[in-house]
């Protein structure tokens, strides 16, 4: 005699298809089907819908990226394409997240390299591919047809819209056939409106993955462990609008004080600690992709995610 | 169906006997309908009134206390299942483990640490709770000399860790007074364990490596005596922990299976991975875990993690509206205001140290709120700024009269200046771009 646990959800989070490869019109080497979960996170054997995927970060102008992680990676930070492969072989993330941090530069209007940038990436890379895109409604338009252009075909996962800037980002995932990220400063209201907002514009349920901001530990995580449980338990109780999966990257947690002021002889495994505690709580919390920066991030979560799981041969 | 304190109240002897403890039955039967009372106080209760009220007026989870003096805690009486819903009350306590087959030197360095590491955050002390003594000898001598080893340098609650109630005792001989946790009755050695729990007077975890069977053994534990116990779902999966404890919760406070409605333990060193198990314990309601002793990095994770899911969701901590000084101001260092939500405040205070210039922060009763919502619901505005500034003597610090606001409070920047006669400049709305905007903004 075993001891269940009791669900009395009716709903269902709706599922998202990122990535194709050769014979769905792209050229990844796989794609995933996330969400589908009936439960809550990691619950009944084997749990309900799809496993959590973990992502790497990486980006296109490496100056405002973490300096722990820089220091980790030297001069391999230079070329986002043979990042993203090395990360790739190296570190088995199950997608690469590539953040155009070039478009944060004052008065950015290079959009031809973004699609060059994007390009190589693609073809270094086969992995699936989420892309952030510009933070500045002036030059969104542009970027976001620049990036959703380049990787026609491929079912990217592009971010990330708001509530104040997200029809550019629509209309360049309608255009070229990609998924959008609809991100809300970690309210449960917001994020509800947001997908209401970029279903009107015509973007279908399920190309839409909800970012609910997380915070780093210690930073405001406890809010957003609490949003992304209630935007869960919500959906499984039947709101449709909020019934998508979601994603969670902390953004600041390797410049956080304590990664910070570490001593410098422990500074980086505080900054792989912190990263993958964040990263597996968001797991816990219904987080459907979670995504980290520092490379060995990745092997610890995938090791805890597939733990969490269950199943054969895991322990 | 939880009873209310009328009802409870005809169900009581109501002769005010004060044997409870309390002044009168109707201050117990509000206790009792709180959650907060134990019907086994009242000696007059009949047997009827004694199986409704034992059954809806018990907390879900029984409260568990572990150890003695400064450093006790106590674990249990949860409500919830998500923390949303109202909110967490007792953190997990955090047991460094030690091995009889150690060294007296070694036991007593990881005990020390456990005694001295402190880790502020937030304005809040953080410490791991205690000491977990594994039998892992086959020498009964030997765990005995290690509960020894630790009581000679340390206070600290304790988990005794052996399967043989004969070795448990040598344990308990030692240190049995000050309320370790029995770790742990089974089916097979149960008898022992709860006569040992109930002579010495403490708590007991109760081991099944079925779970369907913790009900059964739980029942022949409190049928023998003991009412303090934790609940080990003896597993080192953690897909099944994250399993089995969320059941237990569901069905504790649910009140569905009352005979699991304790805390429940998790050995977090023994599923060999330690950090995801700490994290997954703390998320999923362990109120007891046994870790290797952790690295710094770890360390200061886990007590972080912990914290967060721990504070109350509704009432963000906050600091003391004042004055507050990054290295040492002067006459002529800017004044920064922000509002006294705690994470804004130490947010805001980690960049500022970071820019190594001397500065004043000026923090504002906002009654907790962060800055964008404190604009939006009016609680910040320029009334009560102009108020504290003149309250803290603001002027008597600087010469200048320049005030940098956060970027979110823009739109108050025009009445803030009317307001206080201050020059007013907007700040960055993040504050990790604090250091960039001194160097442009103030130095200019």
């Amino acid at each position: 005699m075993g001891l269940e646990t009791i669900s009395s959800f009716t709903g269902q989070i709706g599922t998202v298809l990122l990535g194709a490869t050769r014979s769905e019109g792209g050229s990844r080497s796989i794609s995933y089907t996330i969400g589908g979960e009936r439960d809550l996170p990691f619950l009944g054997s084997p749990p309900s819908g799809h496993k959590p995927l973990v992502a790497y970060e990486l980006c296109d102008d490496a100056a405002v990226w973490p300096p722990v992680v820089r220091e980790f990676l030297g001069d391999r930070t230079r070329e986002p394409g043979a990042w993203a492969r090395e990360a790739g072989d190296t570190w088995k993330p199950d997608l690469i997240r590539l953040v155009l941090t070039s478009t944060r530069k004052r008065d950015f209007q290079d959009f031809a390299s973004l699609r060059r940038t994007v390009e190589e990436v693609l073809q270094q890379s086969p992995l699936p591919l989420i892309i952030e895109g510009s933070t500045d409604q002036a030059i969104d338009s542009e970027v976001f047809a620049a990036c959703g252009e380049a990787g026609e075909g491929e079912r990217l996962l592009l971010g990330t819209a708001e509530a104040g800037r997200y029809r550019s980002i629509a209309a360049a995932a309608l255009a070229y056939g990609h998924a959008v990220i609809a991100q809300s400063p970690i309210d449960i209201n917001l994020a509800k409106q947001l997908n209401i907002l970029l279903r009107e514009t015509g973007v279908p349920a399920d190309r839409i993955v909800i970012d609910p901001y997380t915070g780093a530990l210690g930073y405001g995580f406890e809010y957003s462990f609490s949003v992304m449980e209630r935007i869960r338990t919500s959906a499984l109780k039947g709101d449709c609008d909020l019934a998508m999966p979601m994603i969670s990257g902390a953004p600041d947690t390797l410049t956080i004080k304590e990664v910070r002021e570490a001593d410098p002889g422990i500074r980086q495994r505080v900054a792989v600690t912190w990263e993958f505690s964040t990263a597996l709580a968001s797991a816990l919390a219904g987080a459907s992709i979670v995504s980290v920066r520092h490379p060995e991030t990745l092997a610890l979560l995938r090791e805890a995610i597939d733990a969490l799981w269950g199943g054969a041969g895991v322990r | 169906m939880p009873l209310k304190a009328l009802d409870i109240y005809k169900l009581l002897p109501r002769k005010n006997c004060k044997e409870c403890g309390d002044p009168t039955c109707l201050t117990f039967a509000m206790k009792l309908a709180s959650g907060k009372g134990d019907v086994d106080r009242c000696p007059y209760l009949d047997e009827h009134a004694r199986e409704i009220l034992g059954s809806s007026t018990r907390p879900p989870i029984r409260l568990v206390k572990v150890g003695v003096g400064e450093r006790s805690f106590a674990v249990g009486d949860e409500l919830v299942q998500f923390r949303h819903e109202k909110t967490f009350y007792h953190p997990p306590g955090v047991m460094v483990a030690v091995s009889d087959l150690w060294t007296k030197d070694q036991i007593q360095a990881v005990v020390a640490r456990v005694r001295d590491t402190v880790v502020v955050r937030v304005g809040t002390d953080l410490r791991l709770n205690g000491v977990a003594v594994r039998h892992e000898s086959s020498d009964p001598g030997a765990f005995r000399r290690a509960v020894e080893a630790v009581e000679e340098i340390a206070d600290l609650p304790e988990v005794l860790m052996a399967g043989d109630p004969g070795v448990m005792e040598q344990g308990l001989a030692v240190c049995g007074h000050f309320r370790p946790l029995i770790h742990a009755a089974t089916p097979q050695n149960h008898e022992a364990m709860s006569d040992l729990a109930k002579n010495y007077g403490c708590p007991l975890v109760v081991k099944a490596d079925d779970p369907g069977g913790l009900p059964d053994l739980v029942e022949r534990c409190t049928g023998r005596g003991v009412q303090n116990l934790v609940l080990d779902p003896a597993t080192t999966s953690l897909h099944r922990f994250q399993n089995i404890s969320t059941a237990i919760r569901q069905q504790a406070v649910t009140r569905s299976t009352p005979s699991l409605g304790y805390p429940v333990f998790l050995d977090a060193a023994a599923t060999g991975m330690q950090d995801a198990a700490i994290v997954t314990g703390i998320l999923r309601f362990a109120s007891v875990m046994v870790v290797e002793n952790p690295d710094q990095a770890s360390l200061l994770s886990l007590l972080t993690l912990r914290q967060n899911i721990y504070t109350d969701p509704q009432k963000p901590i906050q600091m003391t509206p004042g004055i507050y000084r990054v290295g040492t101001p002067g006459p002529d260092s800017p004044v920064l205001m922000t509002v006294n939500f705690s994470l804004t405040f130490f947010t805001l205070q980690g960049y500022l140290e970071a820019t190594r210039i001397p500065c004043f922060m000026v923090i504002v009763d906002t009654e907790g709120l962060s800055v964008l919502t404190a604009v939006a619901s009016g609680k910040l505005n320029e009334t009560m700024v102009a108020e504290s500034l003149k309250k803290f003597s603001l002027e008597k610090e600087v010469t200048h009269r320049s005030l940098i606001i956060p970027g979110y409070a823009a739109p108050l920047s025009g009445r803030i200046e009317e307001a206080t006669g201050w020059e007013v400049l907007v700040g960055p709305r993040d504050a990790a771009e604090i250091g960039e905007y001194l160097e442009k903004e103030w130095k200019r």
